[in-house]
């Protein structure tokens, strides 16, 4: 009895302190990287951070710059690193620029709390029989509920003066122990370079370095608690040696992955055209930079010793590009030109339809241990598979509610290993198959989706959200199949995986927000019977759907 | 002879009415803020509503000034010298929601007025960059002043008599308090 009551006292005080620290108002606003520099809140960039309002949008195309008249905004003045009279020297000298007047850095922290669907462990019904769940050779237990420490990160972005601006951020710590943690984004953008060739004002943009593809709707910066499933969709043909569709396509890109390389740009996010073309490595391997080197083979980054690494793992170059266009709807023509429109009580979003596309070409790479034609010589053969991501976009916005969706359509082409005899090798290949010679074209991988999603900010610091993802992927089923006893988890018995998710998120304060998301999942089962047509047949199907629950604050 | 003694009635007609007013001066006292002290309430026939406009301005993401005093009666012209949009907006004054008002939206370089006929405290907010804030202290008398940065104030031309003295000061709550100006009068205030 007097432990209860004790549980209960401090059950009691950590109740108090929780809600003291999360409803105690305090008296300053959200002071990130730019908040710091002009003093001003996170709001008037963000809706429901880290989602752009228009202005937003409008800071961020200008070079992380206010469009007009910067420098009467900013608070802390930048450090002058040459006077501006050293431009009528130049090419004498070094062109006059300025760094932020203090480092201009923010840093992000999460947490989250979730609880899974009762049938969570039931996938470890796959373990070897007479394996106890949650031992030693079995899966690990799946918790009910579970605390989890999310990410800490430390953004940094700014203008370096002369329209060049600059953006890096690196997750410091994920999961509270280091182990995925790495870089984001890196790179300088040299904005409105159309000024020196004589084009149009902002028509002509150059971002160098490490980024995120200019996505129709960007990954790393969503509001969501959970990515697109779309986004992530690496295509792994059917390797399944049960099922007559052989695929030999092992593309591990995903549409989300940060992307090195060069891109143009021009055009404005909000409103009318925006276009962009990059230029990026290709890695399909999902190798780390760090870990492709070579002892042997000197690198013009470093020394003998495989120097700074590389981040491709074949000489192509993926090209990526996208075009869009926003109508603003308002009826008075200079609302409709302006950052944000004027409403009748105050400046706001405006009302819109965007729509666009995207385009995506790679060449996915497999170098197999083979042979020559001759069947003797050894060889290294290499099989080149093109693949390609195409598809469209919307979004429409009146006041605050926005309603936005992408289709994605995918497609690998499908080399399949022969023999010296030209037969095509069963795969997956072991040690005991026929060494390749080359490769012949079979059915390509292909994989379709995307989502739809609609934001209603119904207060100021409100956000309801509704979302629907799909994916569509006959390799997912296939590679995904009990029967194959060699998978170690289950994927969605149909072809299409799809989910609702029903979200909120509330903003605490302008930096602390709290959000809230149920993915209602599609049903799946690990145990199959065949029919009588012989197609296997799902027992038992379950859904694992799951809840999630995070606290963010930047600062 | 007659001449001079209509003289000498004037001399001492302007000696009594200069004895009759005097001045309220004194210290408020705070760490940092603004600070303005006013009379609730004058004797005599209310004041007529003043014909100058005031100015407040919105720039670079603040209200300038940040506080403001008029009388009752008096007119405000809000101007947007920035190049980014603005509004302005009080939800309430001294607390009445029912005269919250919002003047929208307009370009850098036009203006808007508003007549404050209400006394009281009125806050000022911009909706698109939530950390802008200023006041305008509508005062029920034309008798204020505005505390300079030391903290010190002085309302001239005080007619004698008791009054009710008024310090608001930004963050605090409103004191007031009786006051006697019988030629001039002192006031010192801590917040």
């Amino acid at each position: 009895m007097m432990h209860f009551q004790r549980f209960l006292a401090a059950a009691g005080f950590i109740a108090v302190v929780i809600a003291l620290t999360l409803l105690v108002p305090r008296p300053s606003d959200a002071i990130p990287a730019f908040s710091r520099q002009y003093q001003t809140s996170c709001s008037t960039c963000h809706l429901d951070f880290p989602k752009l309002n228009d202005f937003g949008k409008a800071f961020k195309d200008a070079g992380f710059k206010f469009p007009k008249d910067d420098q009467t905004f900013l608070k802390l003045p930048p450090v002058m690193l040459g006077a501006p009279a050293q431009k009528d020297l130049w090419p004498n000298t070094i062109w006059p620029g300025t760094i932020p007047g203090m480092p201009p850095i923010g840093l992000r922290m999460n947490n989250f709390f979730q609880v899974s669907g009762r049938h969570a462990n039931d996938f470890n019904q796959l373990n070897p029989a007479g394996t106890p769940v949650g031992t030693v050779g079995g899966s690990p237990y799946v918790p009910r509920t579970d605390f989890e420490t999310g990410l800490f990160s430390i953004f940094t972005a700014g203008n370096f003066g002369s329209g060049i601006a600059f953006w890096v951020d690196d997750d410091i710590s994920v999961a509270g122990d280091n182990s995925a943690g790495g870089l984001g984004d890196g790179y300088l953008k040299f904005v409105d370079i159309s000024r020196f060739v004589h084009l149009p004002k902002d028509s002509l943009s150059l971002r160098a370095g490490r980024f995120e593809l200019d996505l129709p709707f960007t990954q790393a910066r969503s509001i969501n608690l959970s990515s697109y499933d779309i986004y992530d969709e690496a295509n792994v043909g059917a390797m399944n040696s049960i099922v007559p569709l052989q695929q030999f396509v092992n593309n591990q890109f995903g549409f989300a992955d940060v992307a090195n390389g060069l891109e143009l740009s021009g055009g404005h996010q909000y409103g009318g055209y925006h276009y962009s073309i990059a230029v990026v490595n290709q890695n399909t391997s999902g190798i780390s930079q760090s870990a492709n080197t070579s002892t042997f083979v000197p690198s013009a980054t470093g020394g003998a010793n495989g120097g700074l690494g590389f981040a491709s793992d074949s000489n192509f170059k993926d090209i990526y590009s996208r075009l869009s266009y926003r109508f603003n709807l308002e009826r008075d023509s200079a609302s409709r030109k302006a950052v944000q429109a004027a409403g009748a009580t105050g400046p706001r979003d405006h009302t819109y339809l965007s729509l666009g596309s995207y385009y995506f070409y790679g060449r996915s790479v497999q170098r197999l241990a083979g042979v020559l034609i001759d069947n003797t010589t050894p060889a290294v053969v290499t099989a080149r598979e093109p693949f390609y991501r195409v598809g469209g976009d919307f979004s429409f916005n009146f006041r605050t509610f926005n309603l936005f969706g992408l289709y994605m359509y995918g497609h690998d082409r499908n080399q399949l290993p022969i023999d010296a005899n030209g037969n095509v090798i069963v795969l997956p290949i072991t040690t005991s198959s026929p060494l390749p010679v080359g490769f012949i074209s079979g059915r390509s991988a292909t994989f379709d989706g995307g989502f739809l999603q609609a934001d209603y900010l119904a207060l100021p610091w409100i956000m309801l959200i509704g979302r629907y993802d799909a994916v569509n992927s006959t390799a997912d089923r296939i590679n995904g199949l009990a029967m194959a006893q060699n998978t170690s988890f289950a994927v969605p018995f149909p072809a299409t995986r799809n989910r609702i998710t029903p979200g909120v998120q509330i903003l605490i304060h302008a930096n602390i927000k709290a959000g809230f998301e149920y993915q209602i999942r599609p049903k799946q089962s690990v145990t199959f019977a065949t029919n009588s047509s012989g197609f296997p047949v799902a027992l038992a199907p379950f859904r694992s759907n799951a809840a999630t629950v995070g606290l963010e604050w930047v600062y | 002879m007659k001449r001079n003694l209509i003289m000498l009635g004037i001399a001492l007609g302007l000696v009594s009415a200069v004895a009759q007013a005097g001045d309220i001066s004194g210290k408020i006292s705070a760490a940092q803020g603004a600070s303005v002290v006013y009379l609730d309430k004058a004797a005599g026939k209310a004041s007529p509503a003043p014909t100058q406009h005031f100015s407040l301005d919105q720039r670079s993401l603040s209200f300038q000034p940040h506080v403001l005093v008029i009388p009752v009666g008096g007119t405000v012209d809000f101007t947007n010298s920035d190049s980014v949009a603005h509004n302005v907006f009080w939800p309430a004054i001294s607390g009445n929601r029912k005269l919250s008002h919002n003047l929208g939206t307009w370009p850098q370089g036009e203006k808007r007025s508003y007549t404050f006929d209400s006394p009281g405290v009125v806050p000022l907010l911009c909706n698109v960059h939530s950390e802008m804030s200023g006041y305008i202290i509508v005062s029920p008398t034309p008798y204020y002043a505005l505390a300079d940065a030391a903290g010190n104030f002085t309302i001239p031309n005080v007619p004698d008599g008791s009054y009710t003295v008024t310090v608001w000061h930004e963050g605090a709550k409103p004191v007031s308090k009786p006051i006697t100006v019988n030629g001039s009068a002192k006031l010192d205030m801590s917040f």
